[in-house]
């Protein structure tokens, strides 16, 4: 009968609760990684620059089949981490969106970054900036920007299927509540089975989370 | 605070700018650089603002050559400096917040971040933001205290530049820099800000001033400079300089042949 894998609301829960936990903490490691390096690059005038920029932004568009078969290789047991048997593993699918997200995150926040006018670094440092006062106050003018560059990585983070159905491998527990199914893996894991109506409602479920994170996010920045 | 340019000479790739400059400003003196475009106004502006180091000679403040003290010390006597640009380049954000940001960041981060959990609470709390007295005075000097509350993108380019000469001055520097900062304004906005100057100059502030206008240059000038292709070559009172000047390149610029040949005109 269609939708009887919804008929459980503790496996929806489980499902949805893995899918914000997995993305919200890799887009907050992300988060933590990008923006520095959008502003180290973003304030900084080196030979190669360009080059940085390149790779940055070619990230942006990298497979995530080809990161999931990396970060799987990485982690599985021949890989150079087995050891810390994270394959399979909720913190393996961190790992993935991680890889995914930050070139998107720092790709955006880089740009917004550079289009701040050099005026109005000049006017902070004509208050008496310092350098982690302009870098502040360069954060603020940017702010749209660096928001939007999260919200476009958490976009790529929680939309994910290839990878994180690579190093994750969509497994349930024997009680069917999830240990790392994510609501794009099971879509997926429905889909193949033939419940195009459970598919569904997923996929509705999952654009309504993404709506409501936006809207927050959108709140806190303020605009 | 004095103020003074030894020698100082400044280039870029070898190519230069600035060419042995001497100039010195005192408490409570307007000093005016004026000359063609590209003659070097800016540089030499940003070499008083400490923002550039010369290539060559010394810039000294009350005697102490910047550039050779730790970066802490240099940032001390740089916020004994305020500096407006031609652009306002305000931040987004309100006008008190602005004209407030000079003495923000001269806090100790514990005291900003309590500042920004009280003001965020304020704005919870009583659902409207708060001014302090400081912030007006400088409004006021600029006749924008009204205004404070207003969001900063939504004011006149005028209006803009007077908060900026606000944010300047807030924090109390010593010596102001200004470059060009009424080239973009009308004459009401300008009448205001040259006010402003001078109530500066009344209260003791040093004035480094880069105009185009010679006569604000004649208005509002203890000394006019004179400076052509990165040389300084005259300097002296405004009515010395703009009637009886001893180069002959001050006379023609002040007479408005020296810039152009005819075939520039023509041109």
């Amino acid at each position: 009968m269609p939708l009887d894998a919804l008929s459980d609301p503790t496996y929806l829960r489980s499902i949805i609760r893995l899918s914000l936990t997995v993305s919200l903490f890799a887009i907050l490691l992300s988060t933590a990684v990008s923006l520095p390096v959008a502003f180290a690059v973003g304030f900084a005038d080196f030979q190669g620059k360009r080059f940085v920029t390149a790779v940055i932004n070619t990230g942006m568009g990298f497979p995530s089949v080809v990161v999931g078969l990396l970060v799987w290789y990485v982690l599985s047991n021949r890989g150079p981490l087995g050891t810390l048997n994270l394959i399979y593993t909720p913190e393996a699918m961190v790992i993935s969106q991680l890889v995914l997200a930050t070139p998107v995150i720092t790709g955006v926040a880089l740009s917004a970054v550079e289009s701040v006018d050099d005026a109005v670094r000049d006017a902070a440092y004509g208050i008496g900036a310092t350098r982690a006062d302009v870098a502040l106050i360069t954060l603020k003018e940017a702010r749209y920007g660096v928001i939007t560059g999260i919200l476009a990585g958490f976009g790529r983070a929680i939309s994910e299927v290839g990878s994180v159905l690579i190093v994750g491998g969509n497994i349930a527990y024997a009680d069917g509540t999830s240990k790392t199914r994510t609501l794009t893996t099971a879509i997926q894991f429905e889909v193949r089975k033939g419940e195009f109506e459970t598919a569904l409602v997923l996929g509705a479920v999952l654009l309504v989370l993404v709506l409501l994170v936006n809207g927050i996010v959108l709140r806190l920045g303020g605009r | 605070m004095n103020f003074e340019l030894e020698r100082a000479s400044y280039g870029v790739d070898g190519t230069p700018i600035l060419t042995a400059i001497s100039l010195a400003v005192g408490a409570g003196e307007v000093v005016t650089v004026i000359g063609p475009s590209g003659a070097g106004k800016s540089t030499l502006l940003r070499l008083a603002a400490l923002f550039e180091r010369p290539t060559d000679g010394a810039v000294r403040c009350d005697g102490t050559e910047p550039w050779s003290l730790p970066r802490d010390d240099r940032l001390a006597l740089r916020r004994r400096i305020g500096v407006v640009f031609q652009q306002a380049s305000l931040f987004e954000t309100s006008v008190a917040r602005n004209v407030d940001a000079g003495r923000r960041i001269r806090r100790p981060w514990s005291s900003r971040l309590r500042g920004f959990v009280e003001r965020l609470a304020a704005r919870w709390i009583h659902g409207s933001p708060t001014v302090d007295d400081r912030t007006l005075e400088a409004l006021a000097l600029v006749g924008l205290e009204d205004e404070w509350d207003r969001d900063a993108a939504s004011l006149s380019g005028g209006e803009a530049q007077r908060v900026s000469f606000a944010r300047a001055l807030a924090p109390r520097p010593e010596l102001l820099v200004l470059d060009e900062p009424t080239s973009d304004l009308d004459p009401r906005n300008t009448a205001i800000l040259e006010r402003a100057i001078g109530r500066a100059r009344d209260r003791d502030h040093g004035v480094l001033l880069a105009t185009h206008d010679m006569h604000q240059a004649e208005r509002i000038s203890d000394r006019v400079a004179v400076l052509l292709d990165g040389e300084l070559i005259e300097i002296g009172p405004p009515e010395r300089v703009f009637e009886d000047p001893r180069d002959e390149r001050t006379a023609r610029f002040v007479r408005g042949d020296l810039l152009y040949d005819d075939n520039e005109l023509l041109a």
